[in-house]
């Protein structure tokens, strides 16, 4: 008898372990359904390894399902309350989602946000409550905070909190539903004292608001959405009591990290429109999950290392939410996310790329470059594209002087300043050793000019040589081409060299137009590094699209600026303006060959030059187009200003007609596809 | 004490016995089993020949040595009962939880169970049950034929269904699928979807899906939280219906959804471990349209079913515009895909009632027609792989990357075998002039940047002296617009538009996929170019594992065509070469020395209780297998143990400049790669794994066990043990301790 009751129990027992196995929490042990995605120095995505691998997923409270959660908080002792919206509760849980207890049922209406601090004080927003309840650590209410009466928070203004965390000292910061004027900042003083609105998001005047705004009437004014400030979706607040906030459609404000005087401190460089939460994890790095499911992470300075996860397409795969509310992380690095429709909690774990890649930051931020240099090596191993560790690297080898090694790698990276100080350290090295013989060699080249010179002088040994190129020379294109080095210095009688006396002709214009399409292509796609910049990728290349914009603005500006000439009277042919407006770009076939060269060389340091001799350029180029419009049609300075504003806008029109004629066509061309497309159909079957 | 226990029950079976009178042949007594389930009871009996009682009203139509078939007139349902133990499976629930609508009824109980194409709806049911249907049934010696006719949608079908030496099989074939009607067309045929099937968690067992290497789902009470269950065609998607959808993307431009596993092989299987019965289901026909279903109990019904459902026919998009928004129609497919439909469900029990025993099965199956050959070399070799050149942008064209010479080849075999390394096997990508991604290769000519075609050659020469087998990899199906053109020879869908995968990358954005018959005329070109030259070490891709339907001049192309093509290709090619194939699906697996990327593990859906090494126990011991490549995972030491788990053989995917080369080209993804950092992995590997595989060389999987604790054990057909530890505690098991992510071998 006992046998068999020993084996009853037994196999009871095995199968409560089953149930807690599946109904509970459940350990996978698989790849990761996502991708994981991180960003290059140019900000494009890249693809890398899985960095965080679904782990696991809690449904179920004891025997409680969840509905529609909509709140967690995890603390380090390994507690858990959920806020369990859908049934008006807050469950307390152990992580293997063991129930501890619940409270609240009878006094929440619509629960919308919880906040848990460390010792165990649970803050519940109730948005149709239109109220804020704290409970003590033993789930019992304490205090009920409704509306502030305070004249500051506005008359009008409803309370609606949906979101609330709070600081150490108790002050609680709540974002209410359709409150614009931002976080509510609320001291526990006096059963509620009101302290002020805390980080308001900015609106941004464009050009064209700001236009509107001069037109429109004071009430309309007032209804322009761009007027009203985004209310966050949601915040939190790590232990030294920064917030941290998210709000959709801000671009790369959605996220902030808000000091205490309410300013923005990170700038992150990508961002996702719809986020939905956010949560600080160890070393200051900070996680926000989008609606959609995408969890970014950023590293304390904003820059995105990892996005993963993403919406179940209705395959049910593990590691994908439906729709994410909430995000949590453990102090071991988990990332737990609560998907409202699923009313689950999914959980992810690190995995071994992931923790040497965290190891080496850690060090890296911390500044100690020795020993970050291992980690990042094992990182760089796993993958050598990744952008942080290579700009990290790169750092770390500068800082033990490696520059060569440094340069690789901040390259890699686009680190430009990285790039840049290695850059600078290679070249004085380089300096330091030959420039010894750099002058050695200019004075022997300049000794060996002179005497020959001398002796040129003397015995007339480059006679020949010089006949031959001086008939060269005097090749009639050549000697074209080469009028416009006559022509930058002398606009006013270049003009009339070009108007009256033929010294060009339409033939070598195309000529220098071609040059300074090449000059343009070679300087663009193979200046330095450094010049280049982000703007220019390395590995990119659009001749066709390069050459065929300036052509066709070649085209746009001499014709309007033609049309515009000739209805005011002035004198210039088709011919004269079109080759005086390309000579005007002289300085730039003289000037460009130099910053080209120079692009090489420097650093940072004396970007200056390179700044400067493009700006004397252009402005020497602007005043050529000048001259020469005033030149060749014989306007006056006042007259001149005006066919370039004429000019201007004669270009915008066109551009303007170009643009209705393609959508008409499109539309219609498209309609007769559709047509076409159908009838065959229709008669194919 | 044990009489007092079964008291009750022995009482029940008393008066069953006594009503039917049944004589009890072994005098020793009956070990009957009694199982309570919910408020039904069902007793089991050992089978004795001279009495044939009806269980749930079926009635006997057939028997042999093992097994008697039940059948029921009114919906064709079938109960196959094992004589060596009494127990069943049926096709039909038995118990009702009268909680399921008229529909659903139907289609439990129904042998077949048909949706209809009307119009521009496809979900209408058709069954046996609550549509007029005639029914010619005529009874044969192993079994039954029904002619069946749904007189309202004017269509009908044969089934065929006989019992077997090892089971069971479901025979529709093609030319008795008619359609007289022009309103009601077949959409799908499911046949016995429901066999095996129990309510909630009344029998204890699993289903195993063939996803990955495969999974399985436990027939425990899910609770209701799943509402979709594993659908998925086998052999993959068809690319010749999908439709562009865009959801999903990352910052609308980036998918962020891994793919799901293809199902390599057309199977699937359902276990009652309670009562030591199993079956694993063989699709012989049809299966290249047909789809994989499991549902485990909660969706729609508490009931627990996996099944075959073969597609007839399809609705697709057809946009009569290029601009998708402004117009489309929605038409249905001209004729229906004509292939017979057969279903070979072969049943075991005792110690063979398991996924193991199912794929012991599978494997003598294979071997038996042919379709698996025995042979092969099974020696244990590490899969090296190289990449040859790439291209990136450059002025007005593109350049060579080079990754990987064959002087770069040469030097690290030789750096190899000074490690100890020298059973290699070697695939070489991006060899053919133009790089990687200058497909299709038509003629045998090597990219100069890596050394000529002379060298190439000298090297796969040098190579194969030393033992290390190097193969050239062509992918077959795959063409590159951008180099050649994709006029005449890119695969349209049946919507007549042209297929073309977005590739999300900078130089070649976009590639297409080559109509088979000129896949199987470029591949013969090139094959009979490369073994003039005295070598003939091949290694195909593409054609491998991909099947579509498609468009072309004029006419439309299924599946099976693209299937018949590819099958001849893989054929001829491989009397040709020796040939080796990457991820092939079944019907191939006789053509390829070797099987490489087999997948690890599965698509990681929510009802997907425990993945199994399925396909690994099939081939293990017949066909080499070699696995992704490991560069790419993120959790090195958990896939070095699952390697060992599998008898899968290593993979790396070697460069010898560093991977970093590749940024701005279409393998950007490859973002971990050089020699040099997987120079010491290699030989780790190598020497490990080797050890493991020496010792079980030759012999077969018998034995794979879960066990507590992320603990599994193995046992090979030579007595071979492995113990392999997932878990996080340290684990005893027959007196062995097992580290935490450690594995132990006994012999």
């Amino acid at each position: 008898m006992k046998k068999t009751k020993v084996k009853i129990l037994s196999s009871l027992l095995l199968l409560l372990l089953m149930i807690g196995l599946t109904g509970k929490s459940t350990k996978v042990l698989a790849d990761a359904p996502y991708k994981t995605y991180t960003i290059d120095g140019y900000g494009d995505t890249i693809e890398t390894q899985t960095a965080y691998l679904p782990y696991g997923s809690i449904n179920k409270i004891g025997d409680e399902f969840m509905k529609s959660p909509t709140d967690f908080t995890i603390l380090d002792d390994g507690c858990m309350y959920i806020l369990d919206s859908g049934n008006k509760r807050v469950l307390v849980s152990d992580m293997e989602g063991n129930f501890i207890a619940s409270f609240g049922e009878d006094l929440f209406v619509k629960p919308r946000g919880m906040y848990v601090s460390k010792d165990h004080i649970c803050y519940v927003a109730d948005r149709d409550a239109k109220s804020i309840f704290v409970f003590d650590e033993n789930y019992k209410l304490i205090h009920t905070y409704t509306r502030p009466t305070e004249a500051l928070y506005g008359e009008t203004q409803d309370f609606l909190p949906i979101k609330i965390v709070a600081n150490d000292a108790g002050t609680m910061y709540v974002v209410c539903e359709s409150n614009t004027n931002g976080i509510v900042e609320i001291s526990p003083v006096d059963d509620g004292t009101f302290l002020g609105y805390f980080g308001t998001n900015s609106t941004n005047a464009t050009l064209w608001t700001i236009i509107w705004r001069a037109i429109l009437t004071d009430a309309q004014r007032a209804k322009m959405i761009g007027n009203i400030p985004a209310t966050p979706d949601n915040l939190a607040i790590d232990d030294k009591g920064i917030i941290y906030t998210v709000t959709r459609g801000e671009g790369s404000e959605s996220l902030k990290r808000l000091n205490i005087a309410g300013s923005n401190m990170i700038e992150p460089d990508r961002c996702d429109d719809v986020p939905a939460a956010v949560a600080v994890g160890n070393h200051d790095n900070v996680y926000v999950v989008s609606q959609m499911g995408y969890i970014y992470k950023y590293n304390n300075e904003g820059e995105l290392l990892f996005v993963f996860g993403g919406s179940d397409d209705g395959l049910q795969r593990i590691g994908l939410t439906v729709k994410a509310i909430a995000i949590q992380v453990d102090k071991n690095d988990k990332v737990y996310v609560l998907d409202e429709d699923k009313a689950e909690i999914l959980i992810y774990e690190t995995t071994e790329f992931a923790n040497n890649l965290h190891k080496a930051l850690f060090l890296f931020s911390k500044g100690r470059y020795l020993e970050s240099e291992e980690p990042l090596r094992d990182v760089l191993k796993m993958n050598n594209l990744f952008d942080y560790a290579n700009m990290a690297m790169g750092r770390t080898l500068y800082k033990q002087e490696l520059y060569e090694e440094a340069l690789h790698y901040a390259r890699l990276a686009k680190d430009m300043s990285g790039y840049s100080d290695s850059f600078w350290e290679i070249r004085n090295t380089w300096l330091k050793s030959n420039l010894a013989t750099v002058i050695v060699i200019i004075i022997v080249v300049w000794a060996v000019l002179k005497i020959l010179g001398y002796l040129d002088r003397r015995l007339r040994i480059f006679e020949k040589p010089r006949k031959v190129l001086s008939k060269l020379l005097d090749l009639k294109y050549i000697k074209q081409v080469r009028y416009m080095f006559f022509f930058m210095k002398h606009p006013i009688d270049g003009c009339y060299g070009i108007k009256r006396q033929g010294m060009v002709s339409v033939t070598s214009a195309n000529i220098v137009l071609a040059l300074g399409i090449i000059f343009y292509i070679i300087n663009k796609y193979f200046s330095g590094f450094l010049i280049k910049g982000t703007t220019v990728k390395e590995g990119n290349y659009d001749i066709f699209y390069d050459a065929g914009t300036i052509l066709i603005g070649l085209v746009l500006i001499v014709g309007c600026n033609y049309l515009m000439c000739t209805i005011n009277d002035g004198e210039g042919k088709l011919k004269s303006i079109y080759c005086s407006f390309i000579y005007s770009f002289a300085p730039y076939l003289v000037i460009t060959p130099v910053i080209f060269a120079l692009s090489h060389v420097v650093t940072n340091n004396e970007i200056f030059f390179i700044e400067f001799g493009r700006l004397f350029m252009w402005t020497w180029v602007a005043i050529l187009v000048f001259v020469s419009i005033r030149e060749i049609n014989n306007f006056k300075v006042s007259e001149t200003f005006k066919i370039i504003g004429l000019t201007i806008f004669t270009i915008l029109i066109a551009c303007l007609l170009a643009f209705i004629v393609y959508v008409l066509w499109a539309q219609v061309i498209d309609f007769i596809q559709a047509i076409c497309g159908e009838v065959v159909y229709k008669i194919g079957n | 004490m044990e009489i007092k226990r079964l008291k009750k029950p022995l009482c029940f079976i008393l008066m069953l016995v006594m009503c039917l009178g049944i004589s009890f042949e072994n005098g020793t007594g009956v070990s009957a089993q009694v199982k309570t389930e919910g408020d039904i009871k069902v007793a089991k009996n050992v089978y004795s020949s001279d009495t044939l009682p009806e269980i749930n009203g079926h009635n006997v139509v057939a028997e042999n040595d093992r097994f008697v078939l039940y059948m029921l007139e009114d919906d064709l349902s079938v109960i196959v009962l094992d004589k060596e133990t009494g127990a069943y499976m049926e096709s039909s629930p038995s118990y009702d939880d009268e909680k399921n609508n008229k529909t659903w009824t139907a289609a439990m109980k129904s042998a077949l169970v048909l949706t209809m194409i009307n119009k521009s709806t496809d979900t209408k049911q058709a069954d046996l049950i609550n549509d007029q249907v005639t029914k010619k049934i005529t009874y044969t010696n192993t079994g039954f034929e029904a002619v069946i006719y749904w007189t309202k949608y004017k269509f009908g079908m044969t089934l065929k269904v006989n019992l077997t030496e090892d089971g069971l099989t479901a025979f529709i074939p093609d030319e008795s699928i008619i359609e007289d009607g022009t309103d009601y067309y077949i959409g799908t045929i499911s046949i016995y979807p429901f066999m095996g099937t129990s309510y909630l968690d009344q029998k204890e067992g699993y289903m195993f899906i063939p996803d990955g290497n495969g999974a399985i789902i436990y027939l425990d009470n899910k609770e209701g939280r799943f509402n979709s269950g594993y659908s998925t065609l086998i052999y993959g998607d068809d690319i010749g219906f999908t439709e562009s959808t865009t959801a999903n993307l990352l910052w609308d431009r980036y998918e962020t959804l891994n793919e799901t596993n293809k199902i390599l092989a057309p199977i699937y299987g359902l276990a009652h471990t309670d009562d030591k019965l199993a079956f694993l289901a063989i699709i012989e026909n049809g299966a290249e349209r047909a789809s994989i279903e499991a549902r485990p109990n909660g969706i729609s019904v508490d009931y627990n079913r996996v099944y075959a459902k073969f597609i007839e026919r399809k609705i697709y998009t057809q946009p009569t515009s290029n601009n998708t928004s402004s117009g489309s129609l929605h038409l249905t497919e001209e004729s229906r895909s004509h292939s017979d439909l057969k279903i070979r469900y072969i049943f075991l029990n005792g110690d063979d009632a398991n996924y193991c025993g199912m794929a012991t099965a599978y494997r003598d199956y294979l071997l038996e027609n042919g379709s698996l050959v025995k042979g092969l070399d099974n020696s244990f070799r590490t899969r090296v792989d190289f990449m040859g050149t790439e291209r990136e942008n450059w002025l007005l064209g593109t350049k060579a990357v080079v990754m990987t010479t064959t002087e770069d080849i040469k030097e690290i075999f030789a750096d190899l075998e000074s490690l100890g390394v020298k059973d290699i096997l070697s695939v070489y990508k991006g060899w053919q002039s133009g790089g990687l991604l200058n497909l299709p290769i038509a003629k045998y000519k090597a990219d100069s940047k890596i050394g000529g075609t002379k060298e190439l050659t000298a090297l796969i020469k040098d190579a194969e002296e030393k033992g290390i087998k190097l193969y050239l990899y062509n992918n077959a199906l795959v063409i590159n617009p951008d180099e050649h053109s994709s006029t005449f020879s890119a695969v349209k869908k049946v919507n007549k538009k042209k297929y073309e995968e977005a590739t999300y990358k900078d130089v070649y954005d976009k590639l297409m996929y080559l109509i088979p018959a000129k896949s199987e005329t470029t591949l013969e070109k090139f094959v009979k170019s490369y073994t003039k030259s005295g070598v003939k070490n091949l290694c195909v891709a593409g054609v491998s594992n991909t099947l579509f339907s498609y468009f072309n001049s004029g006419n439309f192309y299924t599946r099976f065509d693209s299937k018949n093509v590819y099958d001849e290709l893989t054929a001829t090619v491989s009397e040709k070469t020796s040939l080796v194939l990457e991820q092939p699906f079944e019907y191939l697996w006789s053509d390829t020395e070797a099987f490489l990327d087999m997948p690890v593990y599965v698509s990681n859906f929510v009802y997907e209780d425990d993945s199994v090494p399925f396909l690994s126990i099939v081939l293990k011991g017949v066909m080499p297998v070699y696995g992704e490549y490991i560069n790419f995972e993120a959790n090195k030491s958990e896939y070095f143990l699952k390697l060992i788990e599998t008898g899968i053989f290593p993979s790396f995917y070697i460069t010898k400049k560093s991977s970093s080369e590749l940024i701005y080209t279409n393998s950007a993804d490859i973002y971990s790669s050089e020699y040099s950092v997987y120079r010491d992995t290699i030989k780790s590997y190598y020497d490990e794994l080797k050890k493991v595989s020496d010792l079980t060389e030759g012999a077969f999987i018998c034995g794979h066990e879960i066990e507590e604790g992320g603990l599994r054990v193995i046992t090979y057909t030579n007595g071979v043990k492995i113990y392999i530890n997932y878990g996080l505690q340290t684990v005893t098991k027959d007196d062995l301790k097992i580290g935490s992510m450690s594995y132990k071998v006994v012999k």
